[in-house]
């Protein structure tokens, strides 16, 4: 079934190591053994998602192979699962909220909900199609791109989501993300919500307020009301009665994943040579916003396992699987799109870091106090959503933490706000950084052609 | 010859296969083809045909690169590399003095900025437009009945700049298909083809800038229109090239072979 002539199976050798690991701990209580994950892994998945399997390089989600990176393969175990566990959930009576990309989930777990932001909803509604070939896969995603054109807008990005909410795809209860400007998705989606057939589904607007919000006593005030007006939203749906303490107690258990992302991120931009692939690392650091896998316990249990494996690595000087000697280093700044790292890597380069989920991963929320105003300061103080100064010099510190040789700014074809920022931001960041900088516009559809290609590789050979 | 040392660069490019054989620095042999479907074969006729026209053998070349967009088919190669790498060591080959190039090949265009060394330091490229591009000449060349080779000297004959608004390949032909029918001369028409052409190029410098010496590659660099409209509307002088503009990415190939062999990879 593969298009590539090329298959992935995880080696029956690490299958020992692996079973010794630590369980997957979910949510809802329940726990997933490396036996089971492995099971799944090798028996069930290939049958199930054969386009998963497919292991060419022009294949940019395809597994890694760094194959004794035991969080690797439960990450990838727990994308498999999305459709499954998510069903689950919704038979125990837990409602699935929408929200937005790069912005925390705090208060929408605190309130007993699911929240999905646009690319999980994606993967969620992809996982209900079994038996596709990477060509029937990329064929499906084209034709659900061209539903997200009829229902959202023409210009909305590859990773809208919202289609599969108004098509019924996906069985999502309520669509309430920060109304922050980072995305002209969310403008779209709430128009074509106002006038789509899906009344059924609830709407919810957190409105943020711009212009220095962080520095303003009012705009935090203002904002904390309106994550108190979200979890009142979403008791509803539940019948429960969300406290302050369940939200002092959700942002704690959010913050320790956010606390271990930023740990791990330190050991590897510590590490002489990169400790994991850029895919691996990219999944790993963004495992500390806590929704990647629609379930924040989960992604935990990762995050601390994941650490002692990487500071191994660091310790013993160990390379990542399939990075070259002494490779280049490119930060990516941008839209919530990312080059094919696998291709990067083949030329001798390496992403050692991104912006824009990083941005709420890394705003650590104050624990002591009211937590409704705690975390409406912290949301209001994403580096990302700031001025282009503001914005710019947060950036310029990750650059410098992750010793990047290149910033590479993506943005998508679309994307009406990363677009306007690119140039001025990337000229701030080149001037205060010193490294060179290439903004390139991403293409509209999933799959990345050779010209995107060329000038990623034609930026690695300049900077190597 | 015994004991040769020789080079090879491979440009595929996506209507032209480009190949340069370089023995002691010296260009030995070369090669121009249409790029056919199959994009390994293109690669190895080009190689076989650079050979004999240097009178070599396969067994004296001792370091293949490849470039441009069929490198990703290049199993006949020891390395790939962009094609803007390629340009910009291949300018340099040919007048060291160049801190600019301007290179026009058949799917898109480039601004490429480089030091005195011939390393890239910035560059920008078109995107998902044709203009500034062989394929949008050829279309253009289409509408007026008359090979691609005709369009430049044509536009030189032009009595004054017509403007011709649209970049976009579509739009601009049956642009020109109106003006035609309101009867303009077609030398005018052509000359405002080319000054569109340079006015969206002249966009790509405004990100990278633009520094003498300005050399002009690629296999639209043959057509002194578009040098003439690009000194015009760039207000630059391009340097004369010594060897045809179309190998400058395989020139740059070769010499990169050459590099690369003599340090052991």
């Amino acid at each position: 079934m593969s298009v590539s002539g090329n298959v992935f199976r995880y080696p029956e050798e690490i299958r020992d190591d692996f079973l010794q690991t630590a369980d997957i701990q979910f949510r809802d209580g329940s726990k997933a053994s490396p036996a089971e994950v492995w099971h799944y892994l090798t028996e069930i998945g290939p049958k199930k998602y054969p386009h998963i399997y497919d292991y060419s390089n022009y294949y940019g989600r395809k597994i890694s192979g760094d194959v004794t990176l035991p969080f690797s393969l439960k990450h990838n175990y727990l994308i498999m699962t999305m459709d499954e566990r998510m069903t689950k959930a919704k038979q125990n009576g837990i409602p699935v909220v929408f929200v937005q990309g790069g912005q925390s989930v705090d208060p929408y777990y605190a309130a007993g909900a699911i929240a999905l932001r646009p690319a999980s909803v994606g993967i969620w509604a992809s996982c209900q199609h079994e038996g596709l070939n990477l060509n029937q896969e990329e064929v499906r995603r084209a034709n659900q791109k061209e539903k997200a054109y009829r229902a959202i807008s023409f210009e909305v990005c590859q990773s809208a989501g919202y289609e599969n909410i108004q098509e019924g795809t996906v069985p999502v209860d309520m669509i309430a993300p920060y109304s922050c400007l980072r995305c002209s998705d969310v403008s779209y989606g709430l128009e074509a919500h106002r006038h789509g057939k899906r009344k059924d589904v609830k709407l919810f607007l957190a409105d943020y307020p711009l212009d220095h919000q962080k520095d303003k006593e009012w705009a935090i005030t203002y904002f904390a009301e309106n994550i108190r007006r979200l979890i009142e939203s979403i008791d509803e749906l539940t019948g429960g009665k969300t406290t302050a303490e369940d939200l002092r107690k959700e942002i704690k258990l959010h913050n320790e994943g956010r606390r271990l992302a930023m740990e791990i991120a330190d050991l590897w931009w510590s590490a002489e040579v990169p400790p994991t692939n850029g895919k691996d690392r990219r999944d790993l650091f963004q495992m500390g916003g806590m929704e990647l896998h629609g379930d924040p316990e989960a992604s935990l249990s990762l995050l601390r396992e994941a650490k002692g494996y990487i500071a191994e690595r660091v310790k013993k000087g160990q390379k990542g699987f399939g990075v070259s000697d002494n490779p280049v280093r490119i930060f990516v700044c941008g839209s919530c799109v990312f080059p094919n790292e696998y291709r990067i890597e083949e030329v001798g380069g390496i992403v050692v870091g991104n912006d824009n989920h990083w941005s709420d991963i890394t705003t650590i929320v104050e624990e002591d106090g009211d937590p409704f105003y705690n975390l409406a300061k912290a949301v209001l103080s994403y580096p990302y959503e700031q001025s282009i100064k503001e914005r710019a010099k947060w950036t310029v510190e990750q650059i410098k933490r992750s010793r990047a040789d290149g910033v590479l700014f993506l943005y998508n074809w679309g994307c009406n706000t990363q677009s306007a920022v690119a140039r001025a931001l990337v000229d701030e960041i080149k001037r205060e950084s010193g490294v060179p900088t290439l903004i390139i516009e991403h293409e509209q559809q999933g799959t990345q052609s050779e010209q995107l290609q060329n000038r990623v590789n034609a930026f690695v050979e300049m900077l190597k | 010859m015994a004991n040769v040392s020789a080079f090879a660069g491979v440009d595929v490019g996506s209507l032209g296969t480009k190949t340069v054989i370089l023995v002691d620095g010296e260009i030995a042999g070369y090669s121009i083809l249409r790029t056919g479907i199959n994009t390994e074969e293109n690669g190895l006729h080009g190689l076989e045909t650079a050979l004999e026209n240097a009178g070599l053998k396969r067994e004296d070349l001792k370091y293949i690169v490849a470039t441009g967009y069929g490198r990703i088919s290049a199993p006949y190669a020891d390395k790939t590399v962009t094609e803007i790498t390629c340009h910009a060591k291949g300018a340099h080959y040919l007048h060291p003095q160049t801190r600019t190039i301007i290179d026009m090949g058949g799917q898109d265009c480039k601004a490429i900025r480089l030091d005195e060394d011939g390393n890239v330091t910035d560059f920008a490229m078109n995107d998902k437009c044709a203009a500034g591009t062989g394929r949008f000449l050829e279309v253009m060349a289409n509408v007026f009945k008359v090979s691609l080779d005709e369009l430049g000297p044509l536009s030189l004959r032009a009595t004054e700049v017509l403007p011709v608004s649209s970049t976009c390949t579509v739009f601009a032909e049956s642009e020109t298909v109106s003006l035609l029918a309101r009867g303009e001369r077609p030398e005018n028409i052509i000359i405002g083809i080319h000054h569109a052409i340079a006015n969206r190029v002249g966009g790509m410098f405004s990100r990278v800038g633009i520094e003498s010496d300005v050399f002009f590659s690629g296999g639209v660099a043959k057509n002194i229109g578009m040098r003439k409209a690009l000194e015009d509307v760039l207000k630059v002088k391009i340097v004369e090239p010594k060897k045809d503009p179309q190998l400058v990415g395989a020139i740059g190939a070769a010499v990169i072979a050459q590099n690369s062999w003599k340090r052991g990879r």
